[in-house]
């Protein structure tokens, strides 16, 4: 069968199994293995797809190979059958240069019979559990990438390249398949077979790849070209996942962020399940939080109450902005006292309240005391007398505003008592110590109004 | 949220402290009247607003991502000669955010959002509006103490 000689073109393993025998029948009751007997089942549905580039038969025939090679020397006469098999369904030459890789592994793998070796060979590089598992885990959808370049690499390089492969484009799928020893070799040969299967459009291009080339060396090389893609495009996914990582902290809209953010989020059920509803219950309550902080909290919805947060973050932003170009006019009010000096203020205003200097300045020393040593605790008394710190100049500006009923949250106090204890401060300032001036110097702008003294 | 040591805050432990709001608040602004008597109007509004956001995000201290990133942002821009179309310019509107997650409009908001998960970032928010509620109330005050003096 013509399918038959494009396989006797390919590799070592297959050109010598076909020396030996020609193409057989497919039917062969003569195998026992397990695992074979898998492979006969799907047979028949395999059977169109052996042209099929796409074909999962393509790497079961490796498979195929594998138990042969790693076997060593055929042991009866069902493994050349099944080499045979192998090569009526190895389509394309990758077959045989995953042959040729394996037999080059075989050296450092085990040489433990069959299907045990193959596990363990397979094992170490990590593919085939999490290709079996993907394939029971993921609809094949998120796969693709990651399942491309695993059949040409099973024989490859080491088992960091292929992990890295399989890691990079799901690496949510990975730890799991830290155990490698699941159920035997038939859920992985399935799995190859199901996710090869999934792997749709992408796997042609590289099983086509391997077809230009003929003989022993050339699936060697085959198998470098691939595998040495397959690994830079592993090395750079690492790489990648970190930039990614970043470019997740930097755009939040970007749609790879958000592929980043997917697995992020089933990083952290593979991590722990326990975690989700913790993370709902905070959210919740942070979101009740909110929902205090903003007025018109209907708790309808979150998207609603997103919006409505929203809306009232920019109106808040939008206040800010307006008040600061409002604020103009009262600069222009505030600075000319400031260019002032609080000297003459302080003068007039000493004057008008000197009756009331003596409770003052005992409260305005115990006040400078605190600040010297904390300010919280100073504003606190001050504020349990009713009284505030403020810059002279606006104290002036209040007071000459004193009918203003809004004098605002600065001066809890009725307008006359704060002002005349900023003006008293300001008055005792030239008689009183220097930390008196300190009451004036931080409550105010800080150089222009306070005197130095 | 901790207050910045030697501060101890008189709020509960949510929330800034408005002295020290005030405090900072009135500093800044009689710095700006003082060195840019020249500028124009919109200049100086500007200078107030941003003035307003740093001493908003000094006193909500390093703790808070939003202060830190507004703080960042802040001093990126002096040294880049103030970049003003870079403010935070409320009431631009921007493009809906029909991709992605519906936090993505909240994160463009608060300052540092891009950067967290959901949770962090309602809890940012928060406290931002906490903030900025505070900061509006005291310029509010000052702009009612100081009376009808015009522009």
């Amino acid at each position: 069968m013509q399918h038959g000689s494009r396989e006797v073109r390919g590799g070592m393993a297959a050109s010598a199994l076909h020396d030996d025998h020609g193409p057989q029948q497919i039917q062969n009751p003569g195998l026992h293995d397990d695992f074979f007997d898998q492979m006969l089942s799907g047979l028949p549905s395999a059977w169109p797809d052996l042209g099929n580039p796409k074909s999962p038969w393509d790497a079961s025939a490796a498979q195929k190979l594998f138990r042969i090679d790693l076997a060593g020397k055929p042991p009866d006469e069902s493994q050349p059958e099944a080499a045979t098999e192998g090569l009526r369904y190895a389509s394309y030459d990758e077959a045989t240069m995953l042959a040729s890789r394996l037999s080059q592994s075989q050296g450092s793998g085990g040489s433990s019979p069959t299907g045990e070796a193959m596990m363990l060979q397979l094992n170490n590089h990590h593919i085939l559990p999490a290709v079996g598992l993907s394939q029971t885990a993921v609809g094949g959808g998120v796969g693709e990438s990651g399942l491309l370049p695993l059949p040409l690499t099973l024989g490859s390089c080491g088992a960091a390249d292929p992990r890295i492969i399989v890691e990079t484009p799901r690496d949510e799928m990975d730890p799991p398949f830290e155990s490698p020893d699941h159920n035997g070799g038939e859920e992985l040969y399935n799995g190859l077979g199901g996710s090869i299967r999934a792997a749709q459009p992408g796997t042609g291009q590289h099983f086509h790849h391997p077809q230009n080339y003929g003989g022993a060396a050339a699936p060697a090389g085959v198998g470098q070209g691939p595998a040495a893609s397959a690994s830079s495009g592993g090395g750079t996914p690492p790489q990648k996942q970190k930039q990614k990582v970043r470019a997740r902290r930097g755009q939040a809209t970007d749609p790879h962020s958000i592929a980043e953010r997917v697995r992020l989020y089933f990083s952290r059920v593979r991590a722990g399940v326990r975690s989700i509803p913790l993370r709902r219950e905070r959210i919740a309550e942070r979101m009740k939080a909110l929902q205090e902080l903003v007025p018109n909290a209907n708790k309808t919805d979150k998207a609603s109450m997103l919006d409505e947060i929203i809306d009232y973050v920019k109106f808040l932003q939008l206040q800010v902005k307006v008040l600061s170009m409002s604020r103009l006019g009262g600069a222009a009010a505030v600075a000319p006292l400031v260019a002032d000096g609080p000297g003459g203020r302080a003068g007039a205003n000493g004057a008008a309240a000197g009756g009331n200097n003596d409770s003052l300045t005992a409260t305005e020393h115990r006040v400078a005391k605190m600040m010297e040593e904390d300010m919280g605790s100073a504003m606190q008394y001050l504020q349990g007398k009713g009284l505030c710190l403020m810059p002279i100049s606006l104290a002036s500006a209040i007071s000459s505003a004193a009918c203003r009923p809004s004098a605002g949250g600065l001066v809890p106090a009725p307008p006359a008592p704060p002002t005349s204890a900023a003006a008293a401060a300001a008055a005792e300032s030239p008689a009183a110590s220097s930390s008196a001036s300190a009451l004036t110097v931080q409550s105010a702008a800080a150089d222009a109004t306070a005197p130095k003294r | 949220w901790r207050a910045p040591p030697g501060t101890r805050t008189l709020t509960p432990r949510f929330g800034p402290s408005k002295p020290m709001l005030a405090f900072r608040f009135l500093r800044a602004l009689t710095l700006v009247h003082r060195t840019a008597a020249n500028s124009s109007n919109a200049a100086r509004s500007r200078r107030i607003q941003r003035a307003a956001f740093a001493s908003m995000a000094y006193s909500a201290g390093p703790r808070r991502a939003w202060s830190r990133a507004l703080l960042c942002r802040l001093h990126f821009h002096r040294a880049r000669r103030r970049c003003a179309g870079r403010r935070r310019a409320a009431g631009v509107p921007r493009r809906p955010s029909t991709t992605g997650s519906p936090a993505d409009g909240l994160r463009r908001l608060v300052p540092g959002g891009t950067g967290m998960d959901y949770c962090g970032l309602l809890e940012e928010t928060a406290d931002y509006i906490r903030c900025l509620s505070e900061q509006v109330k005291l310029m509010q005050s000052i702009v009612d103490s100081v009376g009808p003096g015009g522009r």
